[in-house]
């Protein structure tokens, strides 16, 4: 058996734009959303292990359903911990999202974690996603994919030294922690938008992409346009803007409607 | 050494009435002559009851998902949550999780177990469910079982046991009967020809004609726009309706004036239709987008 292939890796480095949804809790619910990924070209699922209930009694389950329809499981881990990263990695994500990662050797810890010597210090094991792949070892490291969280102001501070550490192939700007890290406390999509925040983000997303490297954001369909223009490449959405749209027109027709 | 615990933690925590009561209102939620909880309202048999459509949705299979879609739900006047045990995995060790969500909320939790089985159908109602949906019934004596399954005596033959939502009712085996929500599928031409007589049998809240069954057992297998399907459904929701009883029917937006033309009260919809478009208009953004 070939490895499976990581779609979220192929299409960045493709020069296309990749597109992952949060939302999903359960496995049934991931394969239900599997043919719709399909027909609209969604890339991955997020699975939410930062801040919501997320572990390694789950990722099985939550893996397998995102591969049976080629989504790319992106896990989203709380620490960033090299025996925590290898750990996702071997119950079948293809992806780690790393937050709050501030400085150079921290990036780099990333990478320890995530890949295999010489690279890194990936502990020794075929993961959930290698059964039956004789040479998993050999191809893991160019299937995985790393993701750092830049939202801090200190990370801003750093992000030259950061951008330079090799094997990181997204660098996520997210609003809510960068606002809160200079003083501004909020809702994620409305403390983007105060100046201070947005110029800080803004020129983060432009330095990214001048290093040659690529960057992620979060957002809803109003704010994708602007990150298109910023050069990210990698999204983040949520089903809670398509369930709030999609219960709000269904019951605007039963409230208009009269008998 | 043991912490001190501030007065005013242990005086404003304590679980006396007065206390409760202040934090949650008396009157809608405890009683002043016995302090007991009142039973949690069924909001899906509420609207019915006052004339009004109610909206239930299916396509959560996760306590969390229904926990993030509560405020979505009641910002936008959702009924109920459909949960999926005729086909899907709902089961009675799920159940308790997948319905302490939906009350949390105030959304009435809405099963379809797949076998007309009154031990089933109590169990059902046992572990949270507020509105039991049986599948495929197709005569009064049918229609009776799930009202033998789904009350207790001398109504039906329930068996006595309080239920999770009866957690703290002392009165539940008194008011359960009213809170209730028995909802029967109409999904077989016997059943249509039977239609008269499953319509004479009380305590049925919700006869819910669902199309592809229908059509299957018309001979039009997976032809539920066939115009003898078309007809035949639509006979059956002008016979509820003329008989005083409740119709349900399950559509997409664009199926909303139809059903509710033929005087539909009680509408089932599928979040996977919302999903899907919003991620296509989502992506419609992405794909259209030139920089």
């Amino acid at each position: 058996m070939q490895l499976r292939p990581n779609r979220v890796k192929e299409k960045i480095y493709a020069g296309e734009v990749a597109v992952s949804v949060v939302g999903f809790t359960h496995p049934d619910d991931i394969d239900t959303f599997g043919p719709i990924a399909k027909e609209t070209g969604i890339d991955a699922i997020w699975l939410e292990g930062e801040h919501a209930g997320v572990d390694h009694a789950d990722l099985g389950n939550l893996t397998r359903a995102c591969d049976l329809w080629g989504l790319t499981p992106v896990v989203r881990i709380n620490e960033n911990s090299q025996g925590l990263i290898y750990r996702t990695l071997d119950c079948g994500a293809q992806a780690i999202a790393v937050p709050h990662v501030n400085t150079a050797a921290e990036a780099q810890n990333v990478v320890l974690g995530g890949k295999f010597p010489p690279i890194g210090r990936r502990g020794n094991y075929a993961s959930r996603q290698g059964h039956g792949v004789p040479n998993y070892m050999e191809l893991a490291d160019d299937h995985s994919l790393l993701i750092v969280f830049i939202e801090d102001i200190i990370a801003y501070q750093n992000l030259d030294e950061i951008l330079e550490v090799e094997h990181i192939d997204i660098f996520f700007v997210a609003p809510g922690d960068f606002a809160a890290s200079m003083g501004h406390k909020g809702i994620w999509d409305q403390v983007a938008n105060i100046t201070e925040v947005a110029e800080t983000m803004e020129d983060t997303f432009r330095r990214i992409q001048a290093a040659g490297r690529i960057a992620g954001a979060t957002c809803g369909k109003a704010g994708l346009e602007r990150y298109l223009d910023l050069g990210a490449k990698f999204f983040l959405t949520t089903t809670q803007e398509w369930l709030n749209d999609g219960a709000a027109n269904f019951m605007n027709i039963v409230k208009g409607h009269s008998k | 050494m043991r912490p001190e615990i501030p007065v005013n933690h242990v005086k404003s925590h304590r679980c006396t009435r007065q206390n409760i009561e202040s934090r949650n209102g008396s009157a809608k939620q405890f009683s002043r002559a016995t302090g007991d909880m009142k039973l949690r309202p069924n909001r899906a048999k509420d609207k019915l009851a006052a004339g009004e459509v109610a909206i239930v949705v299916g396509g959560m299979s996760d306590p969390d998902a229904i926990d993030a879609f509560g405020p979505i739900a009641n910002a936008n006047d959702i009924a109920g949550m459909w949960l999926e045990g005729e086909h899907a995995g709902v089961d009675a060790s799920t159940l308790g999780n997948l319905t302490r969500a939906c009350d949390l909320w105030g959304i009435s939790p809405v099963v379809r177990i797949n076998e007309n089985s009154q031990g089933l159908i109590y169990r059902t109602l046992d572990c949270g469910a507020q509105g039991i949906v049986v599948p495929h019934v197709n005569n009064a004596a049918e229609a009776r079982n799930v009202v033998d399954g789904g009350k207790f005596p001398p109504i039906g033959k329930r068996g006595a046991y309080t239920s999770r939502q009866g957690h703290g009712v002392s009165n539940y085996m008194n008011v359960a009967d009213d809170y209730s929500l028995l909802v029967i599928l109409i999904e077989d031409i016997i059943a249509y020809n039977n239609l008269d007589e499953i319509l004479e049998v009380d305590q049925i809240d919700v006869f819910f004609v669902a199309p592809s069954d229908f059509a299957a057992s018309m001979g039009h297998t997976g032809d539920i726009n066939h115009p003898e399907v078309v007809e035949t459904m639509n006979d059956a929701f002008r016979r509820i309706e003329a008989a005083g009883r409740n119709s349900g029917a399950t559509c997409g937006k664009a199926e909303v004036p139809r059903y509710l033309d033929l005087g539909a009260k009680f509408l089932l919809t599928s979040a996977g239709a919302w999903l899907s478009e919003g991620a296509a208009s989502f992506m419609d953004v992405v794909n259209n987008h030139s920089r």
